[in-house]
């Protein structure tokens, strides 16, 4: 109780003292009257055509900050989240080898015919999401988050063997997930490589022309914005987050045998 | 719509967030159950997104045309330009938000999985018992 009675103390000092910094103007202005004038440089170049060599090719301000002005973070980001997976698959790595021992038949009849149309549905918006994630709000990583609740539902409704039955196995997921890495790494390279290669200037991350560098990523693809390397980030990045999640949810759902198995160990671990 | 309102919701806003954030600060520290810690620490994610978010907003005024807030032109002029700059909200909060977003999903996957694992080993998930189990071994291993 006393331990309670502590807690809450504290954490109503932590409210008031956040709330007196904002009054104190921490924040700046609230609410803020204007954009940061960084803010206004990114907005005002992102598809600016009269200033060709700092542009993103993308009308989405956000994207092209994500992948293009700030891209080496987001490439970090993407480290990150990589490693976190591993680590992931790494605490289950005995389970994926196992057969699962599970048969489930699934839900009823009504709920699979209505789980195929939904994840249709899904799949579109998912696509959709992160095809045109350079022009609208949306990109790799919210389609692909978008498209990994497919399988997530599908292993609920039709059971876990239904990926079995399909020839979808752990091995050709990770295949996927590590080559869309690799294609991923590689655009950002590409242009550097391609300069190397013909004696011209080429950047890391380079998206569209340069004041030194003519070499660029296509600009437009017939009369649409491609936003240059922004559209291809987005397909491989999309690419690569589903088939990450599915891994990890195909081994978060396994029974319970299998996983107990793998983590009964040979000693007392506390 | 009355400015003062507008400025009034916006200090609202951010007070309500202060107390999510010591409300969830709270579940994350007091509470015994793992899942629970987890729920919260999520939501504590969540309360800081939308905090961030909220930063580059832009104060409407009347007579400021908003909408759209987007660049809808695709040949646009230095004028077209100009204006979405006026109209336009702060990506960088947005892009930054994304970018934690997506790391918070990694954490979040990460500790489920850990939470998954110590619920296997020791048959709960309340860190008090836990306590008391590795209490327990420790007195046994000693006498």
């Amino acid at each position: 109780m006393l331990r309670d009675i502590i807690f809450v103390t504290l954490l109503i000092i932590i409210a008031l003292a956040l709330s007196y910094l904002t009054y104190l103007g921490g924040l700046g202005d609230l609410p803020p009257q204007d954009i940061r004038l960084i803010a206004r440089s990114y907005l005002n170049l992102t598809y600016n055509q009269g200033v060709n060599w700092l542009w993103a090719a993308s009308p989405e301000a956000v994207t092209a900050i994500v992948w293009d002005y700030r891209g080496l973070d987001t490439l970090f980001e993407t480290v990150v989240f990589y490693g976190a997976i591993l680590a992931a698959l790494t605490v289950f790595r005995g389970v994926s080898k196992l057969p699962d021992r599970i048969v489930s038949v699934g839900l009823s009849v009504v709920v699979k015919r209505t789980m195929a149309i939904v994840t249709l549905a899904i799949l579109t918006v998912a696509a959709s999401t992160a095809l045109h994630g350079h022009l609208t709000p949306g990109g790799g990583f919210q389609g692909g988050a978008i498209a990994s609740v497919a399988p997530l539902l599908l292993i609920v409704v039709f059971g876990k063997q239904l990926f079995v039955e399909k020839k979808v196995s752990y091995n050709k997921l990770l295949t996927l997930r590590n080559a869309s890495l690799g294609l991923l790494s590689l655009s950002t390279v590409a242009l550097l490589i391609y300069g190397l290669a013909t004696n011209e200037i080429g950047y890391i991350f380079q998206n569209q022309a340069k004041a030194l560098s003519t070499l660029s990523y296509p600009s437009h693809m017939l009369d649409v914005p491609l936003g240059g390397t922004l559209f291809f980030l987005n397909v491989f990045e999309f690419l690569a987050v589903t088939s990450g999640f599915t891994l990890v949810f195909t081994l978060l759902l396994s029974s319970e045998e299998v996983i107990l198995k793998e983590f009964e160990g040979e000693e007392y671990g506390y | 719509m009355d400015i003062e309102l507008v400025k009034f919701m916006f200090i609202l806003t951010v007070m309500s967030l202060y107390l999510n954030f010591a409300i969830t600060l709270y579940g994350v520290v007091a509470k015994v159950n793992l899942v629970k810690k987890l729920i919260a620490l999520t939501i504590l994610q969540d309360t800081v997104n939308v905090f961030t978010v909220l930063i580059g907003y832009r104060l409407w005024r009347p007579g400021l045309i908003l909408q759209p807030p987007a660049l809808t032109d695709m040949n646009p002029t230095p004028e077209i330009i100009k204006d979405f700059v006026e109209r336009s909200v702060d990506p960088l909060p947005q892009a930054f938000v994304l970018t934690a977003i997506v790391i918070g999903l990694a954490v979040t996957l990460f500790l489920t999985t850990i939470v998954l694992h110590v619920n296997y080993h020791f048959k709960t998930v309340n860190v008090d018992e836990i306590g008391g189990m590795k209490r327990r071994y420790i007195h046994e291993e000693a006498v």
